[in-house]
């Protein structure tokens, strides 16, 4: 089933993932997971290596990762605790096992991207957020909004748009809010980024034109209805992009700040 | 001066280092929106207008602004944001931003004018305003939130510019054309959704239209699109994001006003879309289904006219992951069959009979290709067990409940793991089915050899062995289908052989079977060389129990309470006919530390709506401080704070011995976790008066004295 996935796509190989692109348009995104710590991270990582502004959040009510059995997991508060700091602990407790299930790499990757995981619930949107200079997808997510949440997983889908109803849209904001559903393992999170770059790429591009309309192609105000803004675009483009990612089932919807 | 020989792009860097300066500190907006003004003027190039109408929404939405800056700077926008939005030309992208600045000014104009009705001049630019983009039909509705509260009830009935009614009217009609983009017929989805994402503030902060939106809900079909058209991705896409906003919208209604005359009705609702999604897209599911199932169909008979020329014994591959020893050698379908276990219903000689017989009658090719499968298992098995733990593919979530989240705990699977353990390890129990060896044909007289001796650790893993298998069949036991009614005092414990029967054996076994000996034992041989087991029989049966507890606590509390109990029991027995009332008492405490273990076990799992952790408190047959300072802990987590609070509650209310230290632990959280205080407050204002304000003079005391500790004052005046 894999072989099916993205494989129309397949963009250039970069060497190290980095995008050398400065000064064009980029739409500002923010991904979404449980914990803020595998398939939300990985997304993070690599938009912000396509040089995407983006920042990340978990919807969980505490960050929870594997030890050593189901029913001890590792539990940590959110927006406390830094991923060096669960690295350390957890290096310290038992190196071989969380070398083996991969956490150590995991946590390894995340503390080179930002400090450590934010609750969604605790995002104070529209604040200026000029303090987390050294994140990854920094540059761009000072004004502390985006316009393209991606969540990982249906439930976190629902929680981000409930919490955006109780928030009443004090902002004014549009956003999308796109989930794209991933199970939560290495592998299927590494895939799961692929297919949220190709699809931030697809809209990245369709944002771009729009802007590209300018002077004397400005539209008249008396068609604007039927012209296709990009906000209008968007289910098209998800749904092109479903053929070509047709095993991380999406869910769309407009929703406010 | 700089415009002529900077480029577009130079000057643009610019603004975004004056923005970079007001975002991180707000108190330079006043000046750098003083300065921008003239560049993002309506004359502008398209870049600057763009730039300046994000700049100005940006700078009207965040919350780092106080209100009373964003009034004044309203006022000094307001005439270019008019010039921009009436140029008819004007940027699409300009537009969308001047208007997000203008519903986001919108509240703060009406506040200002009703304050000061003499300046008619700020009110007609923001009429101006609102009537061009209204005007427009665009898709911009006007909505507010909390501490911007703006209604007709707050506008003096004489004021001058502005007419009640004439408001009311207008609202009332701007609700009606925001809602037919739920009626018309061609609706386009990207206007619902971004409708009703826009509805819910409007339900709640305005009553009055919760009938006339919520019916127009009921009225509308998110699914409509999937039955007038063909399939596309992107009707896909379409129909499954209408269908799931208003889904969310609606239970997020009915959620929060549950007392709403219309709560049922919208959850039937919401139900009755659950099942036509599924039906839209079931069909087209279905259909792939079939194809799937006539090709699979296809191969099932190709393969079984290849088999029918060989003998009729199908070998198929081992299932993935853990296998029992039972499972490598069984060939068989018969779901039946595979659960019959001859070691426990036939008699040995017989089993041996019916094999002897069945192996002299067997076809040799059958007997070959068995244990060819077998062979092919086990070295297929071999593999699998090499293979490391990869990493790549190792399931990272750690599964967690969300108030609206109930995830599944994958028993079976665990419980098929733990029987496989069981399977495996006791090996030694086998020994005595091991075959005699017959030394000639005519039958001697034939002596059993004498068991091996069994040293003491040999004989504990037999013991547990034994109990494993107990545990084993009750786990095959289904529950009752039917509660049987209680026999109440007369009943018999374990006289049923049911599930119920075999939980009191086990937990009898371990609490009663040898209470006192493996203490004495300790006692004794403390100094002695003889090696004992490490682990005492009573303790890995309550592992076992633990274990077989936590596998599905909230289906099988009530085990857990039962176990509990008996431990309880059995200590206060013992503890009776202690020896000697000087001795200290040297009965272990089995309950504290169990219960302690089985709270600290489940207590990440709750989640808030769970009843489990109130029921548990309040059948357990002893309460103690530390149990409840565990519950303390849950506050950690501020979505747990009210099931924490709740169940200690519960107590005060309904289990008089313990109130005291239930009360004492409801003080304790409020004293360490700020977030429970108001609920706590509102328990012990009843209970325990005086409280809350002694230990908030406390907290003053201390923070004004630095030197009073807040626990001591706290307890001391609560005590």
């Amino acid at each position: 089933m894999e072989v099916a996935n993205g494989a129309s796509t397949t963009p250039a190989p970069v060497a190290n993932g980095e995008r050398e692109d400065p000064g064009a348009y980029r739409l500002k995104f923010c991904t979404v997971c449980a914990s803020n710590q595998n398939r939300s991270m990985e997304a993070h990582l690599r938009l912000s290596q396509a040089n995407y502004p983006v920042i990340s959040f978990g919807t969980g009510s505490l960050v929870r990762l594997p030890g050593p059995t189901m029913h001890q997991p590792n539990v940590y508060p959110f927006n406390k605790v830094s991923y060096d700091t669960m690295y350390k602990e957890l290096d310290g407790k038992d190196h071989r096992l969380y070398t083996a299930n991969g956490l150590l790499n995991m946590l390894g990757r995340n503390r080179q991207v930002k400090w450590g995981p934010e609750r969604w619930q605790d995002w104070q949107i529209g604040i200026p957020r000029t303090e987390q200079g050294k994140d990854r997808g920094h540059a761009g997510t000072e004004g502390g909004v985006v316009d393209v949440v991606f969540t990982c997983e249906e439930r976190c889908w629902d929680a981000v748009i409930d919490d955006l109803l109780n928030r009443g849209s004090p902002l004014n904001r549009p956003v999308h809010v796109i989930n794209v559903d991933i199970r939560d393992n290495h592998e299927e999170a590494s895939i799961g980024g692929q297919g949220i770059l190709d699809l931030a790429d697809s809209l990245n591009k369709a944002a771009t034109e729009e802007r590209d309309i300018t002077g004397a192609a400005a539209f008249d105000m008396a068609s604007a209805v039927s012209r296709m803004s990009f906000d209008e675009k968007v289910p098209e483009i998800i749904g092109e992009w479903q053929e070509r990612w047709p095993n991380l089932p999406a869910t769309w919807t407009l929703a406010w700040f | 001066m700089a415009a002529t020989q900077l480029s577009v792009a130079d000057q643009i860097r610019q603004l975004e280092g004056a923005r970079k300066l007001v975002l991180k500190d707000v108190s330079y907006y006043p000046q750098v929106i003083q300065a921008t003004l003239p560049i993002i003027g309506p004359s502008s190039q398209v870049e600057f207008r763009r730039w300046g109408s994000e700049f100005l929404a940006e700078a009207f939405a965040t919350p780092a602004v106080p209100l009373s800056s964003k009034e004044t700077l309203s006022l000094v926008v307001l005439d270019t944001l008019k010039s921009l939005v009436e140029d008819p030309k004007q940027d699409v992208l300009v537009l969308r931003g001047v208007i997000q600045a203008a519903a986001s000014i919108y509240p703060l104009a009406m506040r200002w004018i009703i304050n000061n009705s003499y300046d008619s001049t700020t009110w007609e630019k923001m009429t101006a305003i609102k009537t061009r983009i209204r005007d427009m039909w665009d898709t911009a509705p006007l909505t507010r939130g909390d501490p911007l509260d703006i209604s007709r009830n707050m506008v003096p009935p004489n004021h001058p510019a502005l007419d009640g009614d004439q408001l009311e009217a207008e609202a009332s009609g701007l609700l009606d054309r925001m809602l037919s983009a739920l009626e018309d017929d061609t609706s386009d989805p990207l206007l619902v959704d971004a409708t009703l994402n826009t509805l819910s503030i409007l339900v709640r902060q305005r009553p009055k239209t919760s009938n006339r939106i919520i019916s127009t809900l009921f009225n509308f079909n998110p699914l409509k699109l999937a039955t007038t058209g063909p399939l596309t991705p992107k009707t896909k896409v379409l129909v499954k994001s209408m269908e799931k906003t208003t889904r969310m919208l609606l239970t997020h209604l009915y959620r929060r006003d549950v007392h709403n005359p219309l709560a049922g009705r919208m959850q039937q609702y919401v139900e009755r879309l659950v099942r036509s999604r599924a039906e839209i897209f079931d069909e087209t599911g279905r259909k792939r289904a079939m194809i799937d199932q006539a090709s699979a169909v296809e191969a099932k008979r190709q393969r079984t006219t290849t088999l029918s020329s060989q003998p009729q014994i199908e070998i198929t591959p081992l299932k993935h992951g853990e296998n029992s020893l039972a499972e490598v050698f069984t060939f068989t379908n018969n779901e039946g069959l595979k659960k019959f276990s001859v070691s426990d219903t036939i008699p040995a000689p017989l089993a041996a009979k019916i094999s002897i017989r069945t192996i002299s009658q067997l076809d040799t090719e059958i007997l070959q290709r068995a244990i060819n499968g077998v062979r092919a298992r086990l070295a297929a098995f071999h593999e699998a067990h090499q293979q490391p733990i990869n990493p790549e593919t190792a399931p990272l979530d750690v599964e967690e409940d969300e108030d609206d989240y109930e995830p599944d705990y994958y028993a079976a699977e665990d419980t098929e793991q733990l029987m496989n353990k069981l399977d495996a390890s006791p090996t030694d129990e086998r020994r005595d089915l091991q075959a005699p060896v017959l030394g000639a044909l005519a039958l001697p007289a034939f002596k059993l050899p004498p068991p091996p001796t069994l040293d003491p650790e040999q004989a504990a893993r037999v013991g547990q062995g034994a109990i494993a298998r107990v545990f084993g069949t009750m786990q095959t036991l289904e529950d009752p289908a039917t509660k049987k009614s209680k026999a109440g005092l007369n009943r018999l414990a374990a006289s049923s052989y049911d599930r119920d029967s075999w939980i009191t054996v086990i937990t009898r076994l371990a609490t009663r079977a040898n209470a006192g000996l493996d203490e004495i034992s300790i006692i004794k041989d403390e100094d002695s060389t003889l090696a004992l087991p490490t682990v005492s029989m009573s303790d890995s049966i309550r592992e076992m129990l633990y274990a077989y507890v936590l596998e599905d606590f909230r289906k099988r509390i009530d085990v857990a309470v039962t176990w509990l109990s008996e431990e309880w029991y059995k200590e206060r027995v013992q503890q009776r006919f202690a020896s000697s009332p000087d001795q200290p008492d040297g009965t272990p405490a089995n309950y504290e530390k169990w219960t302690l273990r089985l709270i600290d076990a489940f207590l990440p799992y709750l989640h808030s709506q769970d009843k489990i952790l109130t029921r548990f408190l309040s059948e357990l047959p002893e309460l103690t401080v530390s149990i409840l300072a565990r519950v303390n802990t849950l506050c950690r987590d501020p979505s747990l704070v009210n099931l924490a609070l709740t169940s200690l509650y519960y107590l005060v209310m309904f289990r008089p011995p313990v109130r005291n230290i239930a009360l004492d632990t409801v003080q304790d959280i409020w004293t360490e976790y700020e977030d429970a205080r108001p609920t706590a407050a509102k328990y012990l204002q009843r209970w325990r008066p005086g409280f809350v304000e002694a230990a908030q003079q406390g907290v003053q005391g201390v923070q004004g004295a630095g030197s009073t500790p807040v626990g001591t004052n706290g307890t001391v005046v609560a005590t």
